[in-house]
């Protein structure tokens, strides 16, 4: 039976983009423990990069669940980190606001932007419209990559942040970065 | 069962346990059995509990960890209990408090409350125990391998105990204390 139920073979892999690898190298470099992560297209390349040493990547089932995980680690004592789609964040709204917001628990929280230059999924475009305003919401500092080069700085930078002082801080993914599924 | 005798018989087993406990009930429970010890209470977050905890788990794997958790906020946080399955801690224990109902909202009937033994048996990697009484607990705590899922049927439906409205910066810096070793456990 459970072979019946098993994966389908693994698909391609992609190539990892230089800024894909960049944020890789910040992430091992802020002595991350545990990469929570519900699948992206554009994030892939990140955790392509990672694959095979530390941290490890834990795929959840839904981005609440990363966040809360990811919690758990960080009040445990080890550092933990979220990469999700923004059609994700408002799935872990609550997580952010009754969680890591009262008890002081800086998640970094890497977010591949969906629904903005060049979507074509109509799906995807109010919750990528409301993105920045959920994170206003929450006072949650949000800091958009738009130039490949500035990647590695802005994830560390980010990661420093959240680790040191105990607040959340959104890396924001813009489309025009490329990995994501708008160019497919 | 009273939810706090549950959670006694499961604190009789694991001294020196890191205990999660998801909001309402399960936290006012562990407050009350454990004379409010180090531990982690969540005061929202609900459908959180067991994420929470295999987070802690994940992240000290030497210590055992015990999630107290509602069966409404492992109803809420499903999904948990395949990431239970995929991840398989081998120091986890999940406590489900059982009776159907929504405590904190009013005594609410969950839906299906009748599927959860049933979904928890076909966990591959994860095991299942019934307990009725704080010395089943106990004796289930102390047999079942890990990562182990013990369902205490419980019947008090108030409150058991201190407030489940807990002060969060408390709760942090007592349970990252306990958790590195430098705070005193309970007693």
């Amino acid at each position: 039976m459970s072979s019946d139920h098993a994966p389908v073979a693994a698909p391609t892999r992609v190539p990892v983009l230089d800024w894909q690898a960049d944020i890789a190298t910040a992430i091992r470099g802020a002595d991350v423990g545990a990469v929570a992560y519900v699948p992206d297209a554009r994030l892939r390349g990140i955790v392509e990069a990672l694959a095979g040493a530390e941290p490890e990547v834990r795929t959840l089932t839904r981005e609440e669940e990363c966040v809360a995980y990811a919690c758990g680690h960080l009040l445990a004592g080890s550092r933990a980190m979220v990469l999700m789609q923004c059609s994700g964040l408002g799935n872990c709204l609550n997580a952010v606001g009754s969680l890591c917001v009262p008890y002081g628990i800086g998640v970094p929280i890497i977010l591949s932007m969906r629904g903005t230059l060049g979507e074509r999924n109509p799906s995807q475009v109010p919750m990528g419209r409301a993105t920045p305003a959920l994170l206003s919401a929450l006072e949650i500092q949000a800091f958009p990559v738009t130039d490949p080069e500035r990647a590695g700085a802005t994830a560390a930078g980010a990661l420093e942040l959240a680790f040191s002082t105990g607040t959340c801080a959104a890396v924001v993914l813009d489309a025009s970065l490329g990995g994501g599924r708008e160019a497919s | 069962m009273k939810p706090a005798e549950a959670v006694a018989g499961a604190l009789d087993e694991t001294p020196g346990a890191l205990f999660v406990s998801s909001l309402g009930t399960a936290t006012s429970a562990l407050r009350l059995a454990s004379d409010d010890g180090p531990h982690l209470y969540l005061g929202g977050a609900m459908g959180c509990g067991l994420a929470v905890s295999l987070g802690v788990a994940e992240a000290r794997r030497d210590r055992e960890v015990v999630a107290v958790v509602g069966d409404g906020d492992l109803l809420m946080g499903a999904g948990s209990l395949w990431s239970l399955s995929g991840l398989r801690p081998g120091n986890l224990i999940v406590l489900v408090l059982d009776d159907g109902r929504y405590s904190i909202t009013g005594g609410q009937e969950l839906i299906a409350s009748d599927a959860l033994a049933s979904v928890l048996s076909g966990l591959p990697a994860v095991s299942l125990e019934r307990a009725t009484s704080r010395p089943e607990v106990a004796k289930a705590i102390r047999a079942i391998p890990r990562p182990g899922v013990v369902l205490a049927r419980i019947d008090e439906p108030t409150w058991p105990g201190p407030s489940p409205f807990v002060d969060p910066t408390r709760v942090r810096n007592r349970f990252a204390s306990y958790a590195s070793g430098e705070g005193s456990g309970p007693a």
